[in-house]
Formats: C-alpha cells, sequence, structure tokens
C-alpha cells in the first residue's frame, strides 16, 4: 500500500500586493497538479500577523515555505516558473 | 551525518535562499522586506512608486518648463542643463555635462556671474549675455540660488534661465516705434496739443507752437484758453465738455497768434484717458485753414464770376429788351413834343388835352421808366453775384428776393426748356450772405435748366418753392427733366463730378453749393426719379436777427432851401441832379473836384455836398480830406453819390462817413427826401 505522504506548505504574503496575489494563484495551482489527492496549503498574510515573519524566520514576500516533508524548503517569488518550484520542492 | 556535514548543509540552503531573494528582488516579484527594527513588513512597491512618481513630477516639471534649468558644481562645471536651456544655447543636454561656467556665460559677463553666485542670494535676477554654441550671444535674464551640503558649505548652484532676447527685441521695437511717433509728431504739418482736465497746455508739438507764433516751452503749463479767440474758447469749452463724455470730433475754431491776429483752424480732438479708463484730458490735432479758407472763397467767388460770364449774353439780351423799350419810347415822347408846333396842347379842350397828355407822353413815360427800372433790377444783381469776399458780409437775406434775381439771371437759360413756376410761401429771412445764396439760387435754377432739352418750353416745367417746415425755411428747385440715375446721385455733390460734356461745367458748382448751404447751418438734398426729373431742396435755419427795414422816403412838405454843391465828373448826372434839386434848392454844380475844393478856399459855404466817389482829377475821398482841413464843419455836410464798383478803401471810407451814401442808379423822389433830411 502506498504510504499518503503528508504536505504542508505555507505561504507568506503582503496584503494584496500584486505579486502576493500572483503567488497565492501559483501556489494553489501547483498543490493543485502535484500534490492531490491531500495537502495543506495555509497563506499568512504578514500585514495582519507581522510578528509571524520574525518567528518564522521570513525577510520578504511573496515566500513560499514547505514545512512538511522535512526538510523543509523556502521559495521566493511569484512561484510563476513551475519549473524551479518542483525543482525546489520536488514533486509529490 | 557528521555534525558538519549538516552545518555545511544548512549554509548552503541559507545561501541558496539569499541567492533566491536576490535574484527575486531584482526581477520584481517582491512585495515587502521585513524591517528588523520596526519587525514589520514595509511594501516594497509603495514606496518604489511613490519614489518612481515623485521623480517623474520633477522631471516632468524639469522638462517642460519654459525657462531654462541649469545646475553647476562647487567648481563651476556643469552638472545639469534642461532641455529648453540646452536647445535655447543649442546644444543637446548630453552635450553640456561637464561644459565649464566660463564658455557659457559671456566673457564680459563672468566677473558679474561670479560676484551673483559667491553672494549666495537666493533668487537674484538679473541680466546676463549667454554664449551659444554657435558663438553667438543669447539674452537672458538669470536667477541663481546657491546649494550647499549637509556640512553648510557652497557646493553649487542652481539657476533659472529666462529667454530675454524676444522682450529685448520688444524693447527695441518699442524705442524705435516711439522714436517714429516723437518724429512725425514733430515734423508733421499739423499741429498737436494735449491739455489737461483743466485745459492746462501738457504737450505742443512745435508746428502748433509756430503756427501762433511761440516756442512749445512757451506754452507749455499755460492755460489753452489764452492761445484762443474769445469764438475759439467758446467752441473749446464745448468741446472740452465732450471730450469729458468720451466724444472725439472735429470743429473749426479760431486761435490767437502771437502778434494778435487770428489763425482759422480746423481741430480735430480725442479724449485722453489713463490705462484705467479716467478722463485725464484731451487731445487735438490742429489744422491751420486760414490759407484753404481763402483759397475756397476765392473759388466760390470765380465759380460765381465764372456762372455770371456764362450767363452773359442772357444778362445782355435782358438788358438789352427794356433798354430798347426806354429808347423807343424817349424817340416817341420827343417826335411828338417835336410834332407839337402849333397844335400846342393849349388849344384843345381840358378833357381832350388831358387825354392826350396821358396818352402820349405819360404812358410812353411810364414805360421807359418801368423798362429803365429793369435795366437797374439786373444791374444791381449783376452787382450782387459780383461781391468780392471782403464784402461778404453774413445778414439776414429775403430769400425771395435773392431768388428773384437769381431768376433774372438765370432766365435767358430757362425760357427755351420750361415755364417758370413760381411758389413762394412767407418765410422769414435767414441768416446768410446774398451772395453766396443768389449762387447757389443760379446754380440750382441752371442746372434744372440744362438738364431739359431746348424747345418743349411748354410741356416742361422749373417750379421754384419756399416754405416754411418745421422751422426751417426749405427752398425747393424741381424740374421735369430726364432726372438723374441711382447710380450716380450720391456723386452729384462731389467736386469734379459732372455730366455736363467738357466745357460745359466745371463740376464745381454743387459741390461748392454744398460748402456754402452747410456753412450757413443748412442742408442741400437732392430727391431725383429717372423720367420723371429731379429736385433739389435747400434747407436753412431762420436767421436769429431781425431784418433791419430801411425806412420808406417820404416825400417832404415844403422842405427847406438849401445851397447844394453838386461835383461830379459825369455831366449826365450833374445836369440831372441840377434839374431835379434845382427848383427847391440854390444849386452850384462843377465837373471838377479842384474847383469844389477852390470855392470852399474861398470861403464859400454849403448845407450839402453832394459828391461823387470815383473822379479822374481828384476822388471824391482826396476832396473829403482836403475839406477836412480847410473847415472839419464843412466836411461833414458831404454825401457821396457812388455807382458801385467799390475797392476795399472806398468800403472802409463810406462806412467811416456817418451821413448814408446815395447809390446810383437813384429815383428823384428818394434823392430829394435823402436832401431834404439832412438839411433839417
Amino acid at each position: 500500500m502506498k504510504t499518503i505522504k503528508a504536505v504542508h506548505l505555507r505561504l507568506y504574503v503582503a496584503g494584496h500586493a500584486p505579486n502576493s496575489v500572483l503567488a497565492i494563484v501559483n501556489a494553489k495551482a501547483f498543490c493543485e497538479a502535484h500534490y492531490l489527492p491531500g495537502y495543506k496549503l495555509e497563506i499568512v498574510d504578514l500585514m495582519d500577523h507581522p510578528l509571524r515573519a520574525l518567528e518564522d524566520g521570513i525577510v520578504v514576500t511573496p515566500t513560499l515555505v514547505r514545512l512538511m516533508p522535512k526538510p523543509s524548503r523556502k521559495v521566493i517569488g511569484t512561484l510563476t516558473d513551475q519549473r524551479q518550484v518542483v525543482l525546489a520542492l520536488g514533486a509529490g | 551525518m557528521t555534525p558538519l556535514a549538516n552545518k555545511n548543509a544548512a549554509l548552503t540552503q541559507r545561501l541558496s535562499e539569499a541567492e533566491a531573494t536576490i535574484e527575486a528582488l531584482i526581477s520584481g516579484q517582491i512585495d515587502a522586506v521585513v524591517d528588523t527594527r520596526t519587525k514589520g513588513p514595509v511594501l516594497l512597491t509603495k514606496a518604489q512608486d511613490a519614489l518612481r512618481a515623485s521623480e517623474e513630477r520633477y522631471r516632468q516639471i524639469v522638462e517642460t518648463a519654459n525657462e531654462g534649468i541649469w545646475t553647476i558644481d562647487a567648481n563651476s562645471i556643469t552638472t545639469f542643463m534642461n532641455g529648453r536651456m540646452a536647445s535655447m544655447l543649442g546644444y543637446t543636454q548630453a552635450e553640456v555635462i561637464g561644459l565649464p561656467l566660463s564658455s557659457i556665460v559671456s566673457k564680459a559677463q563672468q566677473p558679474k556671474a561670479a560676484s551673483n553666485i559667491e553672494s549666495g542670494r537666493a533668487g537674484r535676477r538679473s541680466e546676463s549675455a549667454l554664449i551659444r554654441k554657435d558663438g553667438t550671444e543669447l539674452w537672458v535674464s538669470v536667477s541663481s540660488t546657491p546649494r550647499l551640503n549637509a556640512a553648510g558649505e557652497y557646493a553649487g548652484a542652481l539657476a533659472m534661465i529666462t529667454d530675454r532676447t524676444e522682450h529685448r527685441e520688444a524693447e527695441d521695437a518699442l524705442r524705435r516705434s516711439e522714436e517714429q511717433y516723437r518724429q512725425i509728431v514733430e515734423t508733421t504739418t499739423d499741429g498737436i496739443i494735449t491739455v489737461d482736465r483743466r485745459g492746462q497746455v501738457v504737450f505742443v508739438n512745435k508746428r502748433l507752437a509756430e503756427m501762433l507764433g511761440y516756442e512749445p516751452r512757451e506754452m507749455i503749463g499755460k492755460p489753452s484758453m489764452s492761445f484762443m479767440t474769445l469764438t475759439g474758447q467758446a467752441v473749446a469749452k464745448a468741446a472740452f465738455k465732450r471730450r469729458e463724455n468720451g466724444v472725439a470730433d472735429s470743429s473749426d475754431s479760431t486761435f490767437l497768434h502771437r502778434d494778435g491776429t487770428e489763425v482759422t483752424v480746423h481741430i480735430s480732438g480725442t479724449p485722453v484717458v489713463d490705462s484705467k479708463g479716467n478722463h485725464t484730458g484731451s487731445m487735438a490735432v490742429v489744422r491751420d485753414v486760414t490759407e484753404s479758407r481763402r483759397l475756397q472763397s476765392q473759388l466760390m467767388v470765380s465759380d460765381r464770376m465764372a456762372s455770371v460770364g456764362t450767363l452773359a449774353a442772357g444778362v445782355a439780351h435782358e438788358i438789352n429788351n427794356p433798354l430798347a423799350a426806354v429808347m423807343a419810347n424817349l424817340d416817341y415822347i420827343a417826335d411828338v413834343v417835336g410834332k407839337l408846333g402849333g397844335n400846342a396842347p393849349g388849344v384843345m379842350s381840358p378833357a381832350m388835352r388831358e387825354t392826350w397828355i396821358r396818352d402820349e407822353i405819360k404812358a410812353p413815360l411810364n414805360d421807359a421808366r418801368e423798362a429803365a427800372e429793369r435795366v437797374r433790377f439786373i444791374v444791381r444783381d449783376l452787382k450782387m453775384f459780383s461781391r468780392s469776399p471782403s464784402e461778404e458780409l453774413k445778414g439776414p437775406v429775403n430769400v425771395k428776393d435773392v431768388m428773384e434775381s437769381s431768376l433774372r439771371m438765370a432766365w435767358n437759360e430757362v425760357r427755351h426748356r420750361a415755364r417758370l413756376v413760381k411758389n413762394y410761401g412767407t418765410v422769414p429771412d435767414v441768416d446768410a450772405n446774398e451772395a453766396r445764396l443768389g449762387q447757389v439760387f443760379l446754380n440750382l435754377i441752371v442746372n434744372a435748366a440744362q438738364a431739359i432739352p431746348e424747345g418743349n418750353a411748354d410741356t416742361n416745367e422749373i417750379r421754384v418753392t419756399t416754405r416754411l417746415d418745421s422751422g426751417r425755411v426749405v427752398i425747393e428747385v424741381t424740374d421735369t427733366g430726364p432726372g438723374i440715375h441711382p447710380d450716380i446721385i450720391n456723386r452729384v455733390f462731389d467736386a469734379f463730378f459732372t455730366t455736363k460734356e467738357v466745357g460745359g461745367g466745371t463740376g464745381l458748382g454743387l459741390a461748392i453749393c454744398h460748402r456754402i448751404v452747410t456753412d450757413i447751418g443748412g442742408e442741400l438734398t437732392v430727391r431725383s426719379e429717372v423720367g420723371a426729373g429731379t429736385v433739389f431742396r435747400v434747407s436753412l435755419p431762420e436767421a436769429v436777427i431781425e431784418a433791419v427795414t430801411v425806412e420808406p422816403a417820404v416825400i417832404p412838405q415844403g422842405g427847406r432851401r438849401g445851397r447844394i454843391l453838386i461835383v461830379d465828373d459825369e455831366d449826365m448826372i450833374i445836369r440831372i441832379l441840377t434839374r431835379i434839386l434845382g427848383k427847391e434848392h440854390d444849386v452850384v454844380a462843377t465837373v471838377d473836384a479842384r474847383k469844389a475844393l477852390a470855392l470852399c478856399a474861398a470861403g464859400e459855404k454849403f448845407d450839402l455836398i453832394l459828391c461823387d466817389l470815383m473822379m479822374p482829377l481828384m476822388t471824391g475821398m482826396e476832396l473829403h480830406s482836403e475839406i477836412s482841413l480847410l473847415s472839419p464843419e464843412q466836411a461833414k455836410a458831404m454825401i457821396f453819390v457812388t455807382g458801385g464798383a467799390f475797392t476795399e478803401k472806398t468800403r472802409s471810407f463810406l462806412s467811416d462817413i456817418p451821413k448814408e451814401h446815395i447809390e446810383k442808379p437813384f429815383d428823384a423822389a428818394n434823392l430829394r427826401a435823402i436832401v431834404q433830411r439832412y438839411l433839417r
């Protein structure tokens, strides 16, 4: 039986800034493409929760962090180039 | 994994994250950076946009400014110029960076520029010449501001540059045009005068001062009224009032020359207002028309003479007819009296004798007298038309009398062409000059006649009418000629416009008539219908002064017998005067004034001396002055008898003589009455 690996992603954004909005859209599309049937995508708006940035060691937005599976990985930018995202995070 | 390998992997991880961050930053994928001091995200886009927008705003201002903008560093090396400034100088913006101030500001201006920069005063404006790339000069106005560094030291300057070339050219043009105006004002043949609101002279040009015999500086500051005659002052007063109401117009007036003579002028005045529109005085162009008025009146007289000359043949005819009647009637009487012989009327019955005397003597005598009277009228008309301008006094004139004179003069022109219809309404006298008014009427009548072809006198009509129309005396001359075409009717009063063939008319007649009529405050108008005829209408103001009516001669009843001396070079006149006066008075007569003088010198006394004015050996004037030396009393008893044809000298002489003069021809009753009046 194939074990379903849990995928947990967190995207740090800055309100409705254009790059952030684009990153959200791209992140959702990426997860739908690679992590079905199950994944968790968390979106953290630093404009609402500024302290979360320091706690999580975030310097710029947008930043996508793979919390699970370990080891954690970061992808910075709008996530427009899917090949790079696959390289960084690995596909499903 | 070893701890070291672990550490190494972590480091690599961090490094690649940093690289990715930088890459994302560069490619513009970053929205916000977390500020470690405020512990919050700082939105990058907002800050960038604001910076970019503000830069753009400044760039636009700098580049679209109409002024040149120029910055130099502490060593006076150009660090920036906006497009406007670079193009002013003929450079591209890139070319100017690094150019020293010394190659942009003209040499002569460099010390000033340096001092301006160093004085360090912001916003200081000065004029300066810059050097274009092609070496030509560019006049600019410069406003410079020093730039200080953080330490407060001079770090260069920013200058705003405005192109003054156009201003300068405009200023030059203004100066040139002012100079031109000054020249026009000073060289014009018209006088120019400006007065303030009180009428004080503010400015006069040379010409006006010359006209009045002054220097301009002698007139400035004086009341303008002091250079005018009383009439001129009245004209000016009314004109100043009109100027105050903003009216510009022109009028005739008289100024006073320094030597006391009158200068006839035509003035065109304009109100002067300041920039706020307040009335500050008036300006006038003054033209000396003394000479042109003189020429004009000469022209009028020569036109009048010309018409009399043209009519001379007709007038001669007019004189010849009655003259023939006079002669024939006198011959007839002489014949009758000569045949009397033995058939003296004494042998007839009283009734027969009365009938005989009435038919054979009185009737032809009356006819002769009537005919002679007509000759007298014609000669008087001729005299009226040939008066010189100096005798042209204005006064109350009887329109009908003048019209009658004119009709007699023109009768020969009229009678072959049309029936003459006179329709005289009762009108008051008009203020005019007889001769000039006669000239107008004569012109209108002759024109009317000449409009009608000769031959059908009974089917054509020339009608003269006089009537009073709402306070104005209206005289109309109507003809049944072909009429004037609408195309040319507006030109009939133009000088030199004529439809007559060469030699038929000067074309001045109606122009002069128009001038005469408007000069006395009247109007001359024309109305015409092609095929029906033409009406010329003169409308004149009523005379203000009542005509002085000459008291009719009263034949004296048993007057005093006096001793009378008659002096006349014409034997005929001596004989008739002796005949008229000899029965009532003691008459002594001589044809030689020198004999008359001898009589007076010998102590002879006379109650009256009837003296001719124009005599070949000694004139009446000379006799008068000689007798005055002998006895002023005797000189006062002189009455002059004149046949007209005056000179200026005789005219003023006669006006100084207290007693009225007797005009030839005279009638017996009138002569007796005058003599009797002075004998009492």
